[in-house]
């Protein structure tokens, strides 16, 4: 992508949140028979916020913005955008929102070009100068005159962003936005989330790449089986459940040791050998008081930060494989 | 000062983008650079105009076509040139199927539909929107086929008598029963555009709608075949009856039935196996339009969109 968009150090911290819902899904639900893909979800995208929707396959995320975007009418429930439900008011409102859903839908037989001047008609037309920006944005300025079935997967994908920004929208919703990008794209992708998040704009991001989802975003909902699990700060959700992670010689010994203390019955020791446990006081400079003066000095104690995508197996009961 | 001016536009023109609603006459406008960026349109167009041409080729090797041309009567118009408005309707009636069924169907089939309708679109504007720009393209067509097929008229009545008194001389009588053959190729031409769009959409998919939309006329005609058989079996007037309800065949006779002229160029391919008048054609084939539009509409209206 762009240049403009590459070098972006620290524009996370001056994401503009407002405080007020981007997007709010009320008592969500869609019946498909006797399986319910989505079962009553409440969610709420703050905006400004880069918000990541996160669960297994299957478990309902786009049929959910399938939902958000009125393309499969719910069978209870609401969305709303910018305080407006997206089922009576979708030419008020969906104008603002710009969405990448699964693979990226495209006319194979048009240009690069072509497609956002086809796809901006139905708005009554785009200028020309906007189309340059946007392809200036993905990077795909060069090969804006060729075929899209030219095109590789990564390209298709930059492609079907720059529709989604074509309007300039308020909020964007991408399922899977870096799919099939090499490792730069997604560095970029990356920064342009940042960026747009930056200007005040509402992020809402589904993907099975939990690392990039851990680097971009500020919250994220799981789901699983239509089922909101959690809707979560990613700090909040990665933190430590109150235990400390302590490299210590004669790591048994300082064990059996912990163990014997009211605080510390539930204390193990991990796959390398440190020891895991609670503090007294739930604070970690008593710990260190604590075993310094029984003679066993930690070499290191730190809170243990939980990987995004561990907390995700976790909360889903998901080993299938299909996280990345 | 300029930096001011570039900011001033630039802010314009993302005011002008921000400010966008859906609208109707941007969708046609889509439809129709969607429709003329395809070589399969240019392609189609080219073979139709050909074909338009074919007629006029046969006729010159008729040996009395010079007899033909300067009977009284009008028998030229009646019978070569109505063979010529023939071919203008099944050829321009396929041109507008495939087109139809290319139009709808695509967007199923490319998944483009939801990046349309998550714009705000409604389904139902889309799907009248594509329509209008089918029959902006059935017009363009229709008329292109009546000008060559004038062209050619006037040709060859020119090549073959040395003047054009033949085509001059004909009488209104004349000219208003070709001009309400041009009429039932129009209504043709509506009937085929909504049976197209009613099964691709019934369908989702180019492929499936345009293979289903293509069989539908041989299959109505292979129909009155088999309801011939039964006739022949049984010898009950009720497989005949059937068959006077059948759309293909019933297009067929439209314009031989409406101007009520008997002539082979104005039952063009298979009829009812029972004589039908002019407003029982006119009447099965809006029975016919409405059931489409109604399937195509509803269709559109109440299902989920999950390409």
């Amino acid at each position: 992508m762009a240049d403009q968009v590459l070098t972006m150090p620290g524009v996370a911290a001056t994401a503009v949140q407002t405080g007020e819902v981007a997007l709010r899904t009320i008592h969500l639900t869609k019946q498909y028979g006797q399986r319910l893909a989505v079962n009553d979800l409440s969610l709420e995208v703050k905006q400004g916020e880069i918000f990541g929707f996160l669960g297994p396959n299957g478990a309902g995320k786009t049929t959910t913005i399938r939902m958000a975007l009125g393309l499969i009418s719910p069978t209870s429930g609401s969305v709303e955008i910018l305080g407006k439900n997206v089922v009576t008011q979708r030419a008020q409102v969906l104008p603002r929102v710009g969405a990448l859903i699964e693979t990226p839908a495209l006319y194979l037989y048009l240009s690069g070009r072509n497609n956002l001047r086809a796809v901006g008609s139905a708005l009554g037309g785009v200028p020309e100068a906007r189309i340059d920006e946007v392809l200036e944005l993905v990077g795909l300025a060069g090969r804006q005159k060729d075929r899209v079935k030219t095109y590789s997967l990564g390209m298709k994908q930059r492609l079907g962003i720059a529709i989604a920004l074509l309007q300039d929208p308020d909020v964007l919703i991408l399922d899977e936005p870096t799919n099939g990008m090499d490792p730069a794209g997604i560095v970029e992708m990356r920064d342009l989330m940042h960026r747009l998040a930056s200007e005040g704009k509402t992020v809402f991001i589904s993907s099975h790449l939990l690392t990039e989802v851990q680097q971009i975003c500020t919250r994220v909902a799981i789901i699983s089986l239509g089922k909101l699990i959690t809707e979560s700060s990613i700090a909040e959700l990665t933190k430590g459940q109150g235990e400390f992670r302590v490299n210590v010689e004669q790591a048994r010994e300082a064990l059996a040791l912990v163990k014997a203390q009211p605080w510390g019955e539930s204390a193990s020791l991990d796959s390398e050998n440190a020891l895991i446990t609670r503090a007294p006081e739930n604070s970690g400079r008593a710990l260190n008081l604590f075993l310094s003066q029984a003679g066993y000095v930690p070499e290191t104690l730190e809170r243990p930060v939980q990987d995004l995508e561990q907390v995700f197996l976790n909360l889903t009961n998901s080993g299938s494989g299909d996280v990345k | 000062m300029s930096t001011a001016m570039t900011s001033s536009a630039l802010a314009e023109k993302t005011t002008h983008v921000r400010a966008a609603k859906p609208s109707f006459f941007g969708l046609v406008g889509g439809e129709l650079f969607k429709i003329r960026r395809q070589w399969t349109t240019w392609i189609m167009l080219i073979l139709f105009m050909g074909i338009t041409f074919a007629p006029y080729l046969i006729m010159f090797l008729e040996s009395n076509i010079k007899d033909v041309i300067t009977a009284p009567g009008g028998d030229y118009a009646y019978s070569r040139v109505a063979a010529g408005l023939a071919l203008v309707r099944i050829f321009g009636g396929f041109f507008i199927l495939i087109l139809t069924a290319r139009t709808i169907g695509q967007e199923y089939q490319l998944g483009t539909i939801r990046i349309v309708l998550a714009r705000g679109v409604g389904r139902v504007q889309l799907l009248l929107a594509k329509l209008t720009a089918i029959v902006l393209w059935a017009v363009v067509l229709m008329v292109i086929g009546l000008a060559l097929n004038a062209l050619w008229a006037l040709l060859q009545v020119q090549i073959v008598t040395g003047s054009l008194s033949a085509i001059t001389g004909l009488s209104s009588t004349v000219w208003h029963d070709l001009g309400i053959y041009v009429l039932t190729i129009l209504v043709s031409m509506g009937v085929t555009i909504l049976m197209a769009t009613s099964i691709t959409v019934l369908f989702r998919s180019m492929a499936g709608g345009l293979s289903a939309s293509i069989a539908w006329f041989p299959v109505d005609n292979i129909l009155g075949l088999i309801l011939t058989i039964a006739f022949a079996l049984t010898r009950n007037d009720f497989w005949k009856n059937v068959s006077a309800y059948l759309l293909g065949p019933n297009l067929n006779v439209m314009a031989g039935a409406v101007a009520n002229i008997r002539h082979g160029a104005w039952a063009f391919g298979t009829g009812p196996l029972v004589t039908v008048d002019g407003t029982h054609t006119l009447f099965v084939s809006a029975v016919y339009a409405v059931i489409f539009a109604v399937v195509a509409i509803g269709l559109t209206w109440k299902r989920d969109v999950k390409e």
